[in-house]
């Protein structure tokens, strides 16, 4: 396939599933903005949510400015945000148009329908936009166009790329959303039925739609060390760290050619994965969660710039993979 | 409305300044800006499946309670009422069915006559002698009070069985957090996602002696034709427990199991939504299809606890209910922090008199009844519905209580014509295990019949959001 193809399908999957986070992202705000709070607002929590979207370069107030009002419009509206929810949207119809041949109907009319339908959100006057009720809608939207990825396509190197950028976000995402709490300042209010700092954990568990799963797998209340576990280590959950990183070896495992770089690289994420597996939540809390988390960032960042080099479509075209599929 | 009815939004001439941001709201958006957000409301509750079918109205069985947009409001203050009310009273409770099944001091001391024990259809001869870990019976207890002043509460009934509706506490919010984003900025309002992990850490406080490890826990449902099935759901979700019917369960050498696809599996705790009748077969009613044949012994062998413990039913019935201040004085050692409503027991021949004489005034209840069935409101009943009434009464006293008719206080409810005050009761949760623990809230039922005080929804009554505030702030 081409490495232009493969490109496309890479990111429009990475930008549904992003969409996806920062709805999700958006709605911990949201559950956090009803909790008592440090000083006389929300800001804090606000920081940390523009921190952990990765928008702090494009958020165009200082950051100390942050309140519910700017966030919201920077990661919901704002076009010079590359992750704002509009940004993600447009730039998935772009790169399914740009493939539109190597998509189904369906899953065509599924993003064109959210670029349509996110106009009509986004027109409704002020006073009537309810953020609950479109955090839902684009959740809902990027549900439905993982639905039709999984029920109207080959299983064929195409949708292994489809893969690829779906896992590698989704890592991405989860480490972001577990740095919030770094970010985040805790009020001095003692008597909280069970503490601020529980309830923060929650609502970061329940913006990763893990807080029912959380007692189903640990039979015991909320903590932190648990929810590191459940959304870093454990392999049952949909949204862990190992789960991401094991898809994408999965994937890389059918798709890698028996092409030198890419041979490489089927190395290089079964040892990330290794790595993962071998880790504990006491060594992550040894290292710092912060410090550890943004390690993670970087080295899954650095991997996923290296798939794409592997496969010809990444910033260094490398001339191998060129070569091979020619 | 008279005027000697409590109004909780009002304050004299003005209204009090826990209401402001609602009234604020109001004012910006008009009660046709509330008006179509409880289109949007009730949508939301259809998508969750939030439902209540009504026994024996037929009709759909999938109906919504009539939920209410404007919340009901409980400073710091009022609310450590309403907290410490509760709370002693959950203690003196479970204090009292344990002496009921044990020494029975309190039948000694000649404090509660030994035939309102003995004679109780819901006391479970068979318990006797029993002691459920750490001595707690009633794990859930939904304590029903009504206001009628600013520091004015009484109890009017306890629900030792299995009380329901806290479900709705719960959702309720969820649904007004994203109706009123903007009511819940200031951070002023205490949240209540703590109850699936309060109960399920008192449902594991209270494993069996026999387990080790950490208990495996079900909750047992009737099944999804039980009107109030989404709430079992709901609850063994929000625990991460199994849903669990009678037929998942079997009791072999005195233990319980799952059926699970990877075979038997044993049960340590079950939160059982049926009653104590249904619950085994073997024991009660041989024709109960939703029980576990067996349990019982599961349980007095050490092997699974049943939460709440069979036979709590005792103290639920309205007579048990004129005795707990006295409970509450001989187990504590307290005088009550909430008091009961005065109440006349039907089955003594001077109580009964003045029952008669006054009837018109007086609110008539059964004394096993619940749900507002069987009941009379004198003030708001016709001629020829009292004469029957007496009738019924005179024929068999021993089975009514009368009070007299509270002035409820009312909260302000959305009608077509704007607000309009509404009576309303609180039933707060008391969950026990190693500790006695509430959430800052309760379900809040309101009559949606102006005038009436009948607030159960089997009766049509609607439900409310309960907000209860930070100390310091209004």
């Amino acid at each position: 396939m081409l490495s232009r193809t493969a490109e496309g399908l890479f990111w429009m999957a990475r930008y549904v599933e992003r969409m996806d986070n920062v709805a999700r992202l958006l709605d911990a705000g949201r559950r956090m903005d009803n909790l008592p709070h440090q000083g006389s607002t929300h800001q804090s929590e606000w920081i940390s949510i523009v921190i952990a979207s990765g928008a702090s370069s494009t958020f165009p107030l200082p950051l100390e400015d942050s309140d519910r009002a700017s966030v919201a419009r920077h990661l919901i509206r704002d076009m010079e945000n590359p992750s704002s929810i509009a940004s993600c949207i447009e730039a998935a119809r772009m790169n399914a148009k740009a493939i539109r041949n190597a998509i189904t109907a369906e899953l065509w009319e599924a993003i064109n329908d959210t670029r349509i339908g996110l106009r009509e959100q986004l027109m409704q006057e002020n006073d009537k936009f309810s953020l609950s009720a479109f955090l839902d809608w684009v959740r809902e939207r990027a549900g439905l166009t993982m639905g039709r990825i999984d029920s109207t396509l080959l299983r064929d190197d195409g949708y292994r790329f489809i893969e690829l950028g779906k896992w590698f976000e989704r890592a991405d995402a989860t480490a972001r959303m577990l740095d919030v709490k770094y970010h985040v300042l805790l009020p001095k209010v003692t008597d909280v039925g069970g503490g601020i700092d529980y309830l923060q954990w929650v609502q970061i568990l329940r913006a990763a739609n893990s807080a029912m799963a959380f007692r189903h797998l640990y039979r015991r209340s909320v903590d932190p060390k648990g929810v590191v576990d459940l959304l870093v280590l454990n392999e049952k959950s949909p949204r862990s760290l190992i789960t991401a990183l094991t898809e994408i070896r999965i994937a890389f495992d059918k798709l890698a050619d028996d092409v030198p770089l890419q041979r490489q690289m089927t190395e290089r994420v079964a040892r990330a994965e290794q790595k993962l597996r071998a880790t504990s939540t006491d060594e992550i809390f040894e290292t710092g969660l912060h410090d550890w988390l943004t390690a993670f960032i970087t080295e899954t960042n650095d991997t996923a710039l290296a798939v794409s080099d592997a496969f010809g479509f990444g910033p260094e075209q490398v001339s191998v993979t060129a070569e091979a599929s020619q | 409305m008279s005027k000697d009815i409590f109004n909780e939004m009002v304050d004299g001439p003005s209204h009090r300044p826990e209401y402001q941001s609602v009234l604020d709201w109001i004012e910006k958006n008009g009660v046709d800006g509330l008006q179509s957000r409880r289109a949007e409301a009730e949508a939301l509750f259809r998508k969750i499946g939030i439902t209540f079918a009504v026994y024996g109205e037929g009709g759909d069985p999938d109906r919504l309670i009539p939920f209410d947009m404007v919340p009901r409001i409980f400073n710091a203050a009022e609310w450590q009422i309403v907290e410490s009310g509760s709370i002693q009273r959950a203690r003196a409770l479970n204090a009292f069915i344990a002496d009921v099944y044990g020494k029975q001091e309190i039948l000694r001391a000649g404090i509660v006559p030994e035939k309102m024990v003995t004679s109780n259809p819901a006391y479970l001869k068979h318990i006797h002698g029993f002691r459920p870990p750490r001595d707690v019976w009633a794990h859930i207890i939904g304590v029903d009070l009504v206001r009628t002043g600013k520091d004015e509460f009484f109890v009017l009934e306890d629900n030792c069985r299995t009380p329901s509706g806290v479900s709705y506490v719960l959702q309720n919010r969820e649904v007004m957090s994203r109706m009123f984003p903007e009511l819940f900025w200031g951070g002023k309002i205490r949240p209540v996602d703590g109850y699936g992990d309060i109960l399920a850490e008192a449902m594991q406080s209270v494993a069996p002696r026999n387990c080790n490890g950490v208990p495996t826990m079900a909750l047992l449902t009737p099944g999804h034709y039980n009107s109030a099935y989404f709430e079992h759901s709901y609850l063994a979700d929000l625990m991460g427990i199994e849903l669990v019917e009678g037929a998942d369960l079997f009791v072999d050498n005195d233990k319980v199991y799952m059926r699970t696809t990877r075979g038997p599996e044993q049960v340590d705790v079950i939160y059982r939504r049926i009653d104590d009748d249904f619950l085994d077969p073997s024991l009660f009613r041989k024709d109960s299809y939703i029980g576990v044949a067996g349990i019982f012994q599961a349980m007095k062998a050490g092997n699974v606890t049943v939460v709440n413990t069979p036979g709590t039913g005792i103290v639920d019935d309205k007579a048990m209910y004129t005795y707990v201040p006295d409970m509450i004085r001989f187990y504590l050692g307290e005088e009550p922090i909430i008091p009961n409503v005065q109440t006349f027991k039907c089955s003594e021949d001077s109580d009964l008199r003045y029952v008669l004489d006054n009837i018109a005034d007086l609110v008539v209840k059964e004394v096993h009844g619940s749900g507002g069935y069987g009941m009379l409101v004198g003030p708001t009943s016709s001629k020829s519905e009292i004469t029957e009434f007496t009738e019924r009464l005179k024929n068999n006293p021993e089975n009514y209580i009368a009070q007299p008719t509270l002035s409820l206080s009312a909260v302000p409810v959305l009608t077509e014509n704007g607000l309009s005050p509404r009576h309303v009761d609180l039933r707060p949760f008391v969950v026990s295990g190693a500790t006695t623990r509430m959430v800052p809230s309760g379900l809040s039922r309101v009559a949606m019949v102006e005038g009436s005080l009948v607030v159960n929804s089997s009766q049509g009554g609607g439900v409310k959001d309960t907000w209860v505030f930070y100390e310091d702030k209004v």
